[in-house]
């Protein structure tokens, strides 16, 4: 009887631990539960730095997609997004690479435009802001001052 | 020395030339105004201080011609844009090239020679981007492009992204901020006691500047 209890208790505490594995997988994994309710919009940057696959997206701070690839297109960095389909993008958004904090990770925002066209599924956002290179500019300050 | 590069980029923005009949290649327009622009900043007799008034007016009327004020506007209101009135729409469109002008004309009175490089453009419909690079006299290269789109046959710039940092995408968080926590009204009061401070300041900040 003792060792039913015991082997119950191991069990229930096994299937915990692996629920909280799977909990971690998906939240690690970035898996997108918006799969079949998403579109892809792509934009071209001079240089994403730092921008990687998966990176998010966001609307005032709210996620609304994931950079879905990165690629080389014409010495011009091309990237995916896939964004909630409830989202609609207008064609005047801005895309900016912006950095969480002063060294954290990049992520891709998107300040909303007010134009009547909405940019349709694989459509391009054209108006992109790359990211500000500070150490660049820092040595543009330090080689500039002569 | 980068600083006042940077200031003058921005600056540049407002000087980009005269209207022109032909639709061309935006390049090729974007640089036909510009070394306009130049011209009458690098002319001796206009950089006398009695001259400043003439100069800017000149300067004024060559960025209203050529920059899309509207456009701007309306892109920098986003999605605020289309909950305005025709007449509110007008003044917003006067305040705001107010607020450009003040911003950036007294600035471009720093050009001291800087050379601008031509570095490429591209061509998306009736939407082009223009790259250049201002060079300061010091060698240092900024960045400088110009967003421009076509209107009745004319190039016309409305936005311009300077090392990377956009016009429209700076006023539009700002507008956007400070209609969502007070009003529209507060934003435009706030646009007009600006203009006017300016507009008392100006004749004595010029001469301490001098």
């Amino acid at each position: 009887m003792e060792r039913t209890r015991v082997n119950i208790a191991v069990g229930v505490f096994l299937l915990i631990g692996i629920a909280a594995l799977g909990y971690l997988s998906i939240k690690l994994g970035r898996v997108s539960f918006f799969g079949g309710g998403a579109y892809e919009v792509i934009a071209d940057f001079p240089s994403v730095g730092g921008l990687k696959a998966g990176s998010a997206v966001e609307i005032a701070g709210v996620e609304i997609g994931r950079v879905e690839a990165i690629k080389l297109v014409e010495y011009q960095a091309r990237v995916t997004l896939r964004i909630e389909s409830s989202v609609k993008l207008q064609e005047d958004s801005i895309a900016s690479i912006k950095t969480k904090g002063l060294i954290g990770e990049k992520y891709l925002r998107i300040s909303p435009g007010g134009s009547d066209k909405i940019i349709p599924p694989k459509g391009r956002i054209r108006e992109v802001e790359a990211p500000v290179d500070f150490e660049e500019l820092l040595s543009k300050y330090i080689f500039g001052k002569v | 020395m980068a600083t006042r590069g940077l200031a003058l980029a921005a600056g540049l923005l407002l000087l980009l030339g005269a209207p022109r009949a032909w639709a061309g290649v935006p390049t090729d327009q974007l640089k036909a105004q510009i070394d306009r622009a130049i011209k009458i900043l690098e002319n001796v007799e206009n950089k006398k201080d009695t001259k400043v008034q003439e100069r800017r007016a000149a300067v004024r009327k060559i960025a209203n011609e050529i920059f899309d004020f509207g456009e701007t506007a309306q892109r920098s209101l986003a999605r605020h844009w289309a909950s305005r009135t025709p007449a509110e729409r007008e003044e917003f469109v006067r305040l705001f090239a107010d607020l450009l002008e003040r911003s950036y004309i007294s600035r471009i009175e720093l050009y001291g020679g800087e050379k601008i490089t031509y570095v490429g453009e591209t061509i998306d419909g009736d939407q082009a981007v223009v790259r250049t690079k201002l060079v300061t006299n010091q060698g240092t290269e900024i960045p400088v492009e110009y967003r421009m789109h076509l209107r009745d046959g004319k190039w016309l710039v409305y936005d311009v992204v300077i090392e990377g940092v956009s016009l429209i995408a700076n006023y539009r968080a700002q507008f956007n901020k400070i209609i969502t926590t007070s009003s529209y009204e507060e934003l435009v009061k706030k646009m007009k006691t600006r203009q006017e401070e300016f507009q008392q300041d100006e004749p004595s900040k010029r001469t301490s500047q001098r």
